[in-house]
């Protein structure tokens, strides 16, 4: 078994065992046909999510395919971005809980900028999105100035940080200075309508919300990786979340490198903020209640926090999450992709458990020398 | 592989690095499973799943690594797991009863009440003992326990092994410090590759004997590489690592030592920093280093060795003193500035400081020479030139197995520790600062790293060697500095050494006539 496969296989089986688990559990609330009706109800998700294939091989219009689709790809975009976020934060060795946070101040920043700066289209999507990026970067950075110059654990100051961004934002900014006013003079909810310039164009017609911000998620993910994987500074990144004071013998600027990392987790939040906002939204909305930023922390975690991996996860309960609502015809709850999600984590948590199960079938040929508990996969706390 | 322990026995094993003691050990307390093959006690054959099984028959683990709570008592440490309890809490009074008295029977002086981090390293193992015993072990496995101790530690450590026996208990001694082995043990059991390649009994055997069993196949390496330095090794590296020193490199001035004096590399006067506690650690230190010469720093653990090997290398601020290293200032040196001035360093604490356990060996190789050739090209991380010189270092360190993409933690410690030296020395340092460059090594990995340190030294290195072994010091060093609470209380040239005289000086006898 090579390495990445090792490395994967937790993550692939504990979402299959928690989609089993969630079948059973839509069986169960059936007095009749649980489980026919626990089938049929994934199916529905499945054709939500990736379009509706059956219907357009009957002859149905190609928008059973795109609006699905489109759905799927925009709530996966901003999984990715989330996840990167906590990802990337994770690989120096914090845990940044704060991506929500660092969410609404980026989709803040990016409504602002879409709203009240003109500027010509080619110019004024980076702008709004370089706006969020610094936005969400700035946030992030409250939390990291707090760890490496006061000592203040990340975990504790992000978990703040959040609550402060919504009163900031949500209940403040939003319904005070930066409100929106609609012609007539009648009042709308949530700022004002963003500039069609700085609208992310979308891509497969007007009847799918697939835009811009999908390719901006996949170029993300390939980025970080490549970052991670393939420069000295990524590597530099990575020992100092393996091993800090061995990273500091060996002359790497540990603080830099964390403060570096936590500032681009913040960006990337910051963007998943900018792709609500000006892919879906058009305005920062009355409360930006989606908790993608703490969805983000579920992917990172079961996509092993890698950059892949993270995007894997984040199309794979993309499809889910899009596909859900398709369930209700069948009567079934739409939160079962959110329940899905969380029982794959739970299980991704007793990743000790799983990989001793693997190493019993394998052959030690290394695990005589190695640690009995390789407790370094124990996130910092 | 076959072993029998008799009761009432104090067997030691030996072997070298990876030869699999600590593999056996590991399976006879229940951490690892046999794949085939079966464990019997008293002449039953049981299956020891974990280590609860093991201490259910008696037996009993000292790891080298002491798994102790340090904010603890010794009392609590030693219940811990079965304190005994008064309707329902515990009874910390009948606890420091029940150890006092198990200290007791088995002529243990410690005292329940302390707390374990006041305690020496020595009186730690102790606990330790103490705690395998309470539980009622039988049988007794000491992995590596001399290792951290110092001289007058280990002997304590072998009259209360000799006291176990003596009262009818079973001690399995693992090691590699062959005269300790056979000043102690009743047989020694020597390992090789895996197998039990001899059993033998001390008055049947020598050091140089045993070395021979030990390194068997892999001395031709050792042998190889000594004709390539033109060292005059194996002898003296089988003489070393049994604790012979080798005096005087057969009275070889030093190359660019000696008659000719090399450049200066570093000059400091008044150094003085702060330990990890805050308290001062150096308090005024004059120091040398010149090309092609090591410098041994001699000493009781404690008294500012490593501080010392940390302000010169960047990781300790200076509080006071002043000193040039290779052209620039000591002072406000960071580790990035000591490595490009060419400082090289082997740290004590390999785990943490050397390495990072969970990269891949190749990743470790380049740590701290990540950013130039052959590790890097611009901005971008170089793989195919990493892996090749990953290979040849490996290759050419006899590190097993030879595998750039495994994780560094599934190596065993000696080789972890070859790698560092690997790496350190490709960089080719004009200093090298090493501490217990050998601590924990077999007989050929000590053998290898002696020999790579007289190389560095032919090549006009300047080496600074912090060691607490006295013998290793005198064997390598051509001039030493004994540090005694943080400052330099002795300097011996090489036709000085006088190993009685030293050691008194690292007690702290200043003024003494030389």
């Amino acid at each position: 078994m090579g390495e990445r496969t090792r490395q994967a296989l937790p993550s692939v089986l504990s979402v299959l065992l928690s989609l089993v688990v969630c079948w059973q559990l839509i069986a169960l609330t059936r007095d009749t046909d649980g489980t026919a009706v626990a089938t049929a109800a994934y199916l529905e998700m499945l054709w939500g999510g990736i379009g509706d294939w059956p219907r357009f091989i009957e002859g149905a219009a190609v928008t059973v395919l795109t609006r699905p689709l489109g759905e799927a790809a925009m709530k996966a975009a901003l999984l990715t971005l989330t996840g990167l976020s906590v990802a990337v934060a994770f690989k120096v060795g914090l845990f940044n809980i704060g991506a929500q946070g660092q969410m609404l101040l980026g989709a803040l920043a990016a409504a602002v900028v879409g709203a009240h700066v003109t500027l010509p289209g080619v110019l004024h999507i980076p702008a709004a999105l370089l706006g969020a990026a610094v936005a969400g970067a700035a946030w992030a950075g409250i939390a990291g100035a707090l760890k490496l110059y006061r000592g203040v654990h990340e975990v504790i100051s992000t978990i703040m940080l959040n609550w402060v961004a919504v009163r900031l934002v949500d209940n403040w900014l939003v319904v005070g200075p930066l409100r929106g006013v609609a012609e007539a003079g009648a009042s709308i909810s949530g700022t004002a309508e963003i500039h069609p310039t700085s609208q992310l164009p979308r891509l497969l017609g007007d009847s799918s919300r697939l835009n811009l911000g999908f390719i901006l998620a996949v170029v993300a993910a390939v980025t970080v990786w490549a970052w991670l994987a393939r420069t000295r500074s990524g590597f530099e990144t990575r020992a100092v979340g393996l091993g800090d004071e061995a990273a500091r013998a060996a002359g790497i600027p540990v603080a830099r490198r964390a403060g570096f990392a936590m500032a681009l987790a913040g960006a990337l939040a910051g963007l998943a903020g900018a792709v609500l906002v000006l892919g879906t939204e058009g305005r920062y909305p009355g409360t930006l209640g989606a908790p993608y930023g703490f969805d983000g922390i579920a992917i990172a975690l079961i996509g092993n926090n890698h950059p892949l991996g993270v995007g894997a996860a984040a199309l794979f309960f993309g499809v889910l999450r899009a596909g859900g609502t398709r369930m209700q015809l069948l009567d079934v709850h739409k939160s079962f992709p959110e329940l899905i999600q969380g029982l794959a984590l739970l299980f991704v948590a007793g990743r000790l458990i799983w990989l001793a199960a693997l190493r019993r079938r394998s052959t030690p040929t290394v695990a005589t020398a190695a640690p009995p508990a390789p407790a370094a996969q124990v996130p910092h706390a | 592989m076959s072993l029998d322990i008799g009761a009432g026995e104090l067997l030691a094993v030996v072997g070298e690095n990876g030869a699999g003691k600590s593999s056996l050990m590991n399976v006879l307390y229940g951490l690892y499973h046999p794949d085939s093959g079966e464990v019997s006690v008293d002449g039953r054959s049981v299956r020891l799943k974990s280590p609860g099984d093991a201490i259910a028959l008696g037996i009993g683990m000292v790891h080298q690594h002491f798994m102790l709570v340090p904010t603890l008592t010794v009392a609590e440490n030693v219940v811990l797991g079965r304190e005994p309890t008064r309707r329902g809490l515990f009874d910390w009074e009948r606890a420091v009863r029940e150890v006092a008295a198990t200290c007791e029977r088995f002529g243990f002086v410690l005292d329940p009440r302390a707390r374990v981090d006041t305690l020496t390293v020595g009186s730690q193992q102790k606990v330790e003992i103490v705690k395998a015993l309470h539980r009622g072990a039988q049988v007794l496995i000491l992995d590596e326990p001399t290792a951290v101790l110092t001289p007058q530690e280990a002997d304590e450590l072998a009259r209360v092994m000799r006291g176990l026996v003596a009262q009818g208990r079973t001690v399995v001694l693992i090691s590699h410090k062959l005269k300790e082995v056979l000043g102690v043990a009743d047989r020694i059991a020597v390992m090789r590759r895996g197998r039990l390649v001899a059993e033998v009994r001390p008055s049947e055997t020598s050091a140089t004997a045993l070395a021979a069993l030990m390194v068997g196949e892999s001395q031709r390496a050792v042998t190889g590489h000594a004709a390539a330095s033109g060292e005059k090794l194996p002898s003296d590296a089988l003489m070393e690592a049994v604790g012979l020193p080798v005096r005087g490199d057969d009275g070889r001035p030093a190359p660019g030592g000696g008659e000719k004096p090399g450049d200066v590399l570093l000059e400091a006067t008044g150094l003085q920093a702060r330990g990890d506690n805050g308290c001062p650690a150096l308090r005024g230190v004059d120091l040398a280093v010149r090309e092609g010469e090591i410098v041994g720093i001699a000493g009781v653990d404690g008294n500012g060795q490593r501080e010392l090997a940390e302000v010169l290398t960047g990781l300790r601020p200076l509080t006071a003193g002043r000193g040039t290293l290779l052209g620039g200032a000591l002072t406000g040196l960071t580790p990035a500035q000591a490595r490009a001035r060419g400082v090289g360093h082997v740290p004590e604490d390999r785990l943490r400081r050397a390495v990072v356990k969970a990269l891949s060996v190749e990743e470790n190789i380049a740590l701290g020479r990540h950013t130039g050739p052959p590790f890097a090209r611009g901005l971008w991380i170089d793989f195919a030139g990493r892996r090749e010189r990953a290979q040849t270092l490996l290759a050419s360190y006899d590190v097993r197995p030879p595998e750039p993409t495994l994780p560094l933690q599934a190596l065993s410690g000696g080789n972890q520790q070859k790698v560092v030296v690997a790496r350190e020395l490709d960089a080719r340092p004009r200093l090298l600062v090493v501490v217990q460059p050998t601590r924990g090594l077999d007989i050929g990995a000590v053998a290898q790293v002696h020999a790579r340190l007289r190389e560095a030294r032919a090549q006009g290195t300047g080496v600074v060697l912090v060691s607490l072994d006295l013998e290793e010091v005198l064997a390598l060093a051509d001039r030493v500095y004994v540090l005694f609470e943080g400052r330099v209380t002795g300097q011996f040239t090489r036709a000085e050494y006088d190993e009685r005289e030293m050691g008194r000086r690292m007690l702290g006898a200043e003024q003494a006539h030389g």
